[in-house]
């Protein structure tokens, strides 16, 4: 027989117990996995919407966190397309709508100019692509066509305007899929926002020393100014940071952590209950165990493996749930894009890794206890 | 027979904490190595006291086990010491019920340097040492008492130790098993040399022993020789 051996048998032996316990840390690792990995998914999703399009400086206004409420006057994009090392601007506003009879409440709705560089990673499924004078028209991403059950052609009531769906696209991006796009210039009439944009995706010309050409024009950008002469407010801000800062992101961030702390707790308490009970029913076997010669050490290699068992089936088998359940998620109309279907590996590892902290902090104690009970004393116990 | 001590107690003192009982006070006591020595007394008198004592399983309030001359309480792994030189018999076996007899023989090699194949052939040597190896595969709540404290026996042996100590092996035992068991001590005694220090209420039992030593309130009140008895009953029933 081999030490492990004699870990499985009594992992066995309590099978109801065991398997609570599994289930226990199964379901902790799950939410953390499952929220970890959708906070993950949408900042990627997010990030992914600007780096495949080599954007790389976003411009909004100045202090506002808050990216959505951003108010940049259009012209100021003018202005920065014709700064040394840009190759390209394109403005953007962005709103959310509601579609109610479809109970999707927060749909975003981007407006582009007809010439703008982001419609060339779309795929027209279905119609055309919008043309200069589509002011009444619209193109919906593929997840949100299904979700309305809309097709090309069809009429759209938006925010009280009325639309027709020129087209059908498909992005790479599942957040842009479950999104819809019109001209900026109908999006401006839409919200009552003339002339005003959210602000502009910037990409600079190649540059052997990148980093420098972003940080010069980032420099230029910021120091731009209006025909009266007076700052424009604006800031520019790498993708990357960019993506970091926004609010959204960083809340569904604290709140995914938040959740999976509370769940790690009660993870850890469940293993902790098990094993201080195991060790208290098995009082007598650790004396047995002591007196006929093992080493204190061994008493906590018993105990410790077995909540590192415990914790290292509950955790794959909570992973592969995470996994399944944040895909089967992406399918609910709700959602509408927001959520990935692919868990990060880096997430999964983490939840890994978080099941052995479990395992440790749990077993720890009882452990302690285990291997400094009096093997006479523990002897005598009934 | 050789004759200098494996053991040797000195002013062993024991108080338990709770209760304030002397359950030991002055005990000293030398054993040869090679010995038999039976420890008789009534209940409550520190026979089980000085048996964990002379085995390193509880410490001395005060006094001294010296072990081949070394004190016990110089012993930097005392864990580790019982385990190679120690052989403990309970009265209630204190087998492992999910284990088969094999398996629980084994539990005391994993602190040996011992593969897990050899673990098991050595195993199932020492069943058939004590007469049990048609039952290697059967858990101890299959067995008959006197076939579990054979066991018992077979484990205590696992990491050949130099020291038997058993705490009334045949308290729970009818006759018969008694018997086997008692036998089987003669025959480690005996034919392999082991020193064994039991823990008997029953003079039969105490007989097979070449020395008596009595206790009496946590004190030895006496100590008799029996060498020419056991060895008149040695060849009696060799
Ligand atoms: N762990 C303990 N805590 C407190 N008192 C104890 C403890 N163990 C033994 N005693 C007391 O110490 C004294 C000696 O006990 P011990 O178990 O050594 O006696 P014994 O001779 O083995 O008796 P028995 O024949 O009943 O097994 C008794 O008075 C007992 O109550
Ligand atoms: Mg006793």
């Amino acid at each position: 027989m081999r030490f492990h051996q004699f870990i499985l048998k009594n992992v066995f032996q309590r099978k109801a117990r065991s398997a609570l316990t599994m289930l226990g840390v199964g379901i902790a690792v799950m939410a953390v996995v499952a929220l970890v990995g959708i906070a993950d998914g949408f900042e990627r999703s997010f990030r992914e919407l600007y780096e495949r399009r080599g954007v790389d400086l976003l411009v909004v206004r100045a202090g506002s966190s808050e990216h959505l409420s951003s108010s940049v006057p259009q012209q100021v994009g003018k202005q920065i397309g014709k700064l040394p090392g840009v190759r390209a601007v394109s403005p953007g506003l962005m709103d959310v709508v509601s579609f109610e009879q479809a109970n999707l409440t927060s749909v975003l709705l981007q407006g582009w100019t007809a010439d703008s560089f982001l419609f060339d990673n779309l795929t027209i499924l279905d119609g055309r692509r919008l043309r200069a004078d589509d002011d009444a028209g619209v193109m919906l991403g593929t997840i949100l066509a299904r979700n309305l059950g809309k097709h090309a052609g069809e009429k759209l009531e938006i925010a009280n305007g009325s639309f027709e769906i020129v087209g059908i696209y498909e992005s790479f991006n599942p957040l842009e899929n479950g999104s819809a796009v019109m001209l900026i210039s109908s999006l401006q009439i839409l919200m009552d926002r003339p002339n005003q944009v959210t602000g502009f995706q910037v990409v600079l010309d190649d540059a052997p020393d990148k980093r420098a050409s972003i940080e010069r024009v980032r420099h230029d950008i910021n120091a731009l100014r209006s025909p009266q002469g007076r700052p424009w407010g604006i800031a520019a801000t790498p993708t990357r940071d960019y993506v970091r800062g926004t609010s959204q992101i960083r809340m569904a961030e604290a709140m995914a952590w938040m959740t999976s702390i509370i769940a790690l707790i009660i993870g850890i308490v469940g293993v902790l209950n098990t094993m201080i009970m195991s060790v208290f029913e098995r009082t007598r076997e650790i004396g047995i165990l002591r007196a006929i010669g093992w080493r204190k050490s061994r008493v906590v290699r018993l105990i410790l493996y077995e909540s590192l068992l415990l914790s290292v089936v509950g955790a794959v088998a909570g992973i592969g749930s995470a996994v399944l359940l944040t895909y089967a998620l992406t399918w609910w109309p709700m959602v509408n894009g927001l959520i990935r279907g692919d868990v990060a590996p880096a997430v999964m590892i983490q939840g890994f890794f978080i099941a052995l902290a479990v395992g440790l902090l749990g077993g720890a104690y009882p452990a302690y206890r285990g291997a400094h009970l009096l093997p006479t004393e523990a002897l005598r116990h009934e | 027979m050789n004759e200098t001590p494996l053991l040797r107690a000195e002013r062993l003192g024991k108080v338990y904490p709770d209760g304030q009982v002397n359950a030991l006070v002055e005990v000293t006591l030398s054993i040869r190595c090679g010995e038999y020595v039976a420890l008789m007394g009534a209940s409550g008198s520190g026979k089980s006291t000085l048996l964990n004592l002379l085995g390193a399983l509880d410490r001395p309030t005060s006094g001294e086990v010296y072990f081949d001359n070394r004190p016990l309480s110089q012993i930097d792994d005392p864990d580790g010491f019982r385990s190679k030189k120690i052989g403990f018999v309970f009265q209630s076996f204190f087998l492992l019920p999910t284990l088969t007899a094999l398996e629980n023989v084994q539990i005391p090699m994993f602190e040996g340097s011992l593969g897990a194949r050899q673990r098991a052939a050595k195993a199932a040597d020492l069943l058939d040492l004590v007469g049990m190896k048609d039952r290697a595969g059967h858990r101890p709540g299959h067995l008959s008492v006197g076939q579990r404290q054979r066991v018992a026996v077979a484990r205590a042996l696992a990491n050949d130790p130099v020291l038997l100590l058993a705490d009334e092996p045949t308290g729970n035992l009818d006759s018969h098993s008694a018997a086997a068991v008692l036998d089987l001590f003669d025959h480690l005694h005996r034919d392999k040399g082991m020193t064994i220090v039991l823990v008997t209420h029953g003079q039969e039992v105490a007989e097979r022993a070449e020395r008596i030593v009595r206790l009496r309130d946590g004190r030895i009140c006496a100590d008799e020789r029996r060498l020419a008895q056991a060895a008149r009953q040695a060849a009696a029933t060799s």
